[in-house]
């Protein structure tokens, strides 16, 4: 059931955001927003670093309650860690054309899964910034298109939501040989959230992917699909164009549904068995759902995996 | 089965609506068309996942293929077989599609004889009359019909023949009940109007190819062999209309025999109190040898002696006289009843009512007045019509002559007379004409004589233009003075007009030697209904034999016109016949001969109207009552002059009416029809012959048990219709599986 849209929640749905042109802005919405609902800190779920105890308030999690002191002393006493400050995170976003279908839209505005991979880059990276960590930015397509190497100053989440506002959607996709670009542009091991429909040659995508963790860098990879292509709900006779040079499809949808689903389901579960191979964690993104849920799920797994 | 061999039943079968067959013929390629259309029409979307799209046609390319086709296949069928639904297809007995559906359909017409002689007695348990075995038998014709597919009309055949049932009904039920319902008529038969009746209705139902009719009467000759020329006619379109066939019922009885009274009438015109009176009875029998029968009868109700013997009765005429000696002056009902042992009671007594009078007053009006007795134009003619005067009662005569010039003919109240005699009379004015006219029309008689005084211009302008005239006066044609007169073509022994019927073999009338020297020509049209009472002799030297006419007489309206060419003035030199003895005979005869007594509108039959008269005189609003004492209704409505008359409805059953003016209550006496008195039967070849030999189906009195087996042809329509729906399921279901695709 999903939750009706009341107080922050709705700041953080697709189609508010879609009327908010400024990504920096929809980036603090989405990020403010996550604070609100969740009622902690985000930024002590990405440190490591042990700093002091304190002790517990209600309301506190007791995942991070200190079972040794309270055997110990018989008093309640909370883990605290230091914000570490060399996290380098990289966005790796997808700007290819398939990137640029979004079936929500409206006369004044519409939502691509492109809007939706920049909406979580700059959250992101946002995040990092506000807790001092080194965010940095990779657009690509068939080539990278862009690179910002990781950095904490002040000044590098204003450069990487504008880059992510301006960079064209036009080419086709070549995510593999990017990979292995990136990866040897990186020199100091970082935390590389790829933003992608992954509509691509598995293979290619595998040696990428493969080169990056050679790098001993830590990986997430974010399918984000358009609510058509996970239910494919189109009712009327059809002309598929595809985009990258797909070719041409007229035909009646709901004949093709169960076969459309059945290639995507088998193409999703070969993505996820070669992330789980890969010990990449791999969370698939519907663009049309709030980004809460998915920046949740990302860091609680974040958070899960650290402790 | 083989589709070929269902492609070839389907070419035969016969549709009761074809329209919708090929109306789903043309829709068959709707799905077609839309097919094609939407190719055209769709949207187009800019797609991301299109290997995934592409991967997932590829592999499912056939069976797409496949559910496109058998979807289209199925619409398209569908629309076929809904067309095929709706036509209603007949399969023939023998089919095996046919033997897919056992509903039947079709159109059964039942004409039922209901005239009177169908109340001929039977002994047939539960049908005392032949008309209840008729409608027993009717009723099981339906217990066999199936219900909800088989409609039913009927029409009932006597006169006026009419459709009971005129909108085919498929409520079989009420069908039953409305057999039920039909009475015994009193009329004669009208077959040719039931068939026409009959025919418009199948005619009119176009929904039903499948037609049925059925006939049932008692095949009688007299209803069979009356309007040859229209039965046959109808006959033959009737058998191109009922291709299911013509069926006729006889449930006559055989042997059926019947005793009757068909005519009952005074032997003379005027039935006066100062004469005996001779009343004719045509008794006749129908169906048995000749034998005698008793004629009993009655004056008001009261027996009049032990009955008079006929003798060798037959089918022929009969005529029985019977003579009241003294009768009083009034309206009296004389009946005559055959005291036969037969099984139709009704027409085996007669009534007649007469009304009798002292005399016959006939004015004579006259061009030229004379001096002396025997001056005038109308001296002789009155002399011979009344020869000891009117009061005399005393006399041979009980005609009452009254003389007036033409100049006071005006004056007089024509109605008070039975015969108006112009004698020589000039000049006709229009209103005369008019009036005179009227006068014809409403029963009296006129007889025109010619004379010096005759002008053709003024006649021809008048009388003729009122049918006063049998035709034209042409010419006036004269012996002259040195040449031998004319004379009638008069021969007692050859053929004479029933006026003359008392000359007959007697020579020594005089009638030949009659000498003419004057006539008017008249030129009578060639389709002129008038009668030729005797014609001149061609005169003397002429080169033709061409007979002018010398007496005619024609009907107009209830009245009769006498022409006569010469004069009946003994002044003028057109002839000298008023000194033969034969003249005074002569006169007699055409006056009592034309005049009628007044009271035909009193003596109607079963489908007739009862007439008021305008003459007879009311004080109140007339009131016409039954023999039962029921009040039966009158009409006021206007004549051609516009004056108010009353009039009944057709009369339904026979018997003593009474109607009461205010002033008299007269008596009318309504029969039964004449002509339906036989009740012979028509064998089946002189059934089928009546009825042009057609292709006739012939059956007694009951359902015969091969009839359950003429079936009418089977219907598919709602077979095809539960193919129908079983399509419309299947290609809903489909519909929801499957869609249609195409790769471009």
């Amino acid at each position: 059931m999903t939750q009706p849209d009341t107080g922050y929640r709705k700041y953080l749905q697709p189609r508010t955001l879609a009327r908010i042109s400024a990504l920096d802005l929809r980036a603090r919405l989405i990020v403010e927003g996550l604070m609100a609902g969740m009622h902690r800190s985000p930024y002590q779920g990405i440190s490591v670093e042990f700093a002091q105890h304190r002790p517990y308030v209600p309301g506190d999690d007791i995942r991070h309650v200190d079972w040794k002191v309270f055997g110990k002393t018989d008093k309640i006493y909370l883990k605290q860690y230091l914000e570490e400050t060399n996290l380098h995170l990289i966005c790796v976003v997808d700007a290819s054309e398939s990137m640029a279908y979004g079936s929500i839209a409206e006369e004044s505005f519409s939502w691509s899964k492109y809007d939706h991979a920049t909406a979580i880059a700059a959250s992101l990276s946002y995040m990092a910034v506000r807790q001092q960590d080194a965010a940095g930015l990779a657009i690509f397509d068939n080539e990278l298109r862009k690179f910002f190497k990781p950095s904490n100053s002040p000044g590098q989440w204003k450069l990487i939501t504008r880059e992510l506002t301006l960079v064209p959607r036009q080419k086709k996709t070549n995510t593999g040989r990017v990979l292995e670009q990136l990866a040897e542009k990186l020199t100091h091991r970082s935390l590389v959230v790829l933003l992608s429909d992954f509509f691509d040659d598995l293979d290619s995508l595998q040696k990428g992917l493969r080169h990056l963790r050679y790098r001993k860098h830590e990986v997430m990879a974010f399918q984000i699909l358009d609510p058509m292509e996970v239910d494919f709900s189109f009712n009327d006779v059809t002309l598929f164009k595809g985009l990258e040079g797909g070719g041409e499809l007229v035909t009646e949808p709901r004949s093709l549904r169960q076969g459309y689903l059945a290639e995507l389901a088998e193409f999703t579960r070969l993505l996820k068995q070669m992330c789980r191979g890969m010990h990449i964690d791999f969370t698939r993104m519907n663009s049309g759902e709030p980004l809460d849920v998915s920046l949740s799920a990302f860091l609680a797994t974040r958070s899960a995996s650290i402790t | 089965m083989k589709p070929i061999f269902l492609v070839i039943e389907m070419s035969a079968m016969v549709f009761i609506s074809p329209a919708f067959f090929w109306a789903g013929a043309l829709l068959m390629a709707a799905p077609i068309l839309i097919h094609i259309i939407n190719r055209r029409r769709f949207k187009r979307v800019d797609w991301a996942a299109m290997d995934f799209l592409l991967r997932a046609m590829k592999r499912n390319r056939r069976r797409l293929r496949f559910e496109q086709i058998l979807l289209l296949a199925t619409r398209c069928s569908l629309l076929l077989l809904l067309g095929l639904a709706l036509a209603r297809p007949l399969g023939c007995s023998q089919s095996s599609l046919a033997q897919l559906a056992a509903a039947r359909t079709g159109l059964h017409v039942l004409v039922i004889d209901n005239s009177y002689p169908m109340a001929y007695q039977t002994d047939r348990p539960g049908a005392p009359t032949q008309l209840d075995q008729a409608k027993a038998l009717a009723k099981e014709i339906l217990s066999r019909l199936s219900s909800g597919g088989e409609s039913v009309a009927i029409v009932t055949a006597s006169r006026p023949a009419r459709a009971v049932i005129a909108t085919p009904s498929y409520d079989l039920h009420e069908a039953e009940a409305v057999i039920d319902r039909i009475e015994q008529s009193y009329a004669d038969t009208d077959e040719a109007g039931a068939l026409t009746a009959a025919r418009d209705i199948a005619t009119a139902a176009t929904d039903q190819p499948n037609k049925n009719l059925y006939l049932i009467d008692n095949s009688r000759r007299a209803a069979w062999e009356r309007d040859p020329d229209d039965l046959r006619r109808t006959a033959a379109q009737l058998a191109t209309i009922f291709k299911a066939g013509i069926t006729h019922f006889n449930v006559g009885t055989p042997g059926q025999w019947n005793d009757a009274v068909v005519d009952l009438h005074a032997a003379q015109p005027l039935v006066t109190d100062r004469f005996a009176t001779d009343f004719v009875a045509d008794v006749r029998g129908y169906g048995t040898e000749a034998a005698d029968a008793k004629v009993n009868w009655t004056v008001d109700g009261q027996p009049m002696n032990a009955g008079t013997l006929a003798d060798h009765i037959g089918p022929d005429a009969s005529p029985i006289t019977f003579t009241l000696s003294s009768l009083a002056g009034g309206i009296h009902v004389i009946t005559a009843a055959v005291a036969g042992g037969d099984n139709l009671k009704i027409d085996d007594t007669r009534a007649r009512v007469v009304n009798v009078v002292s005399q016959l007053k006939v004015l004579i009006v006259e061009g030229e007045r004379g001096i002396g007795g025997l001056g005038s134009s109308g001296a002789f003619l009155d002399i011979a019509l009344n020869p000891a005067g009117a009061t005399d009662r005393n006399s041979d005569s009980c005609v009452a002559t009254e003389r007036i010039s033409d100049l006071e003919l005006g004056d007089k109240i024509l109605s008070d007379y039975r015969c108006i005699c112009l004698c020589g009379v000039g000049q006709i004015q229009e209103q005369e004409a008019a009036d005179l006219e009227k006068f014809v029309r409403q029963g009296g008689t006129l007889m025109v004589f010619m004379g010096d005084p005759v002008t053709a211009e003024n006649y021809n302008a008048t009388l003729l233009k009122h049918h006063l005239l049998p035709g034209p006066l042409t010419r006036r044609v004269t012996t002259g003075a040195d040449q031998p007169p004319m004379h009638f073509a008069f021969d007692p022994n050859g053929v004479l007009h029933p006026l003359l019927a008392d000359f007959r073999g007697h020579d020594d009338t005089g009638m030949e030697a009659a000498e003419i020297y004057t006539y008017w020509q008249v030129d009578l049209p060639p389709d002129s209904k008038v009668e030729r009472v005797l014609d001149f002799l061609p005169p003397p030297g002429s080169k033709t034999d061409a007979r002018d006419p010398a007496i005619t007489v024609h009907s107009l309206g209830s009245g009769r016109v006498v022409f006569y060419a010469t004069s009946a003035d003994p002044n003028s030199e057109w002839t000298t016949f008023m000194a033969h003895q034969a003249y005074p005979a002569l006169m007699h005869m055409l006056v009592l001969g034309t005049v009628g007594g007044g009271d035909e509108w009193l003596n109607v039959t079963v489908g007739q109207s009862i007439t008021i008269p305008p003459d007879v005189k009311l004080t109140t609003a007339p009131r016409l009552r039954d023999a039962d004492q029921a009040d039966y209704p009158l009409q006021q409505t206007a004549d051609e002059d516009g004056q108010t008359i009353y009039r009944s409805a057709p009369m339904r059953k026979p018997g003593i009416y009474s109607l009461s003016t205010g002033v008299d209550t007269y008596r009318i006496a309504v029969n039964v029809p004449s002509d339906d008195a036989d009740v012979r039967m028509l064998d089946d070849a002189g059934l089928k012959k009546a009825l042009g030999d057609i292709d006739l189906r012939l059956e007694g009195d009951s359902l015969p048990a091969e009839t359950a087996q003429i079936q009418p042809e089977k219907d598919l329509g709602w077979s095809v219709m539960a193919a129908v729906f079983l399509l419309v399921a299947s290609e809903c279901f489909m519909a929801m599986k499957f869609g249609h695709d195409r790769k471009t």
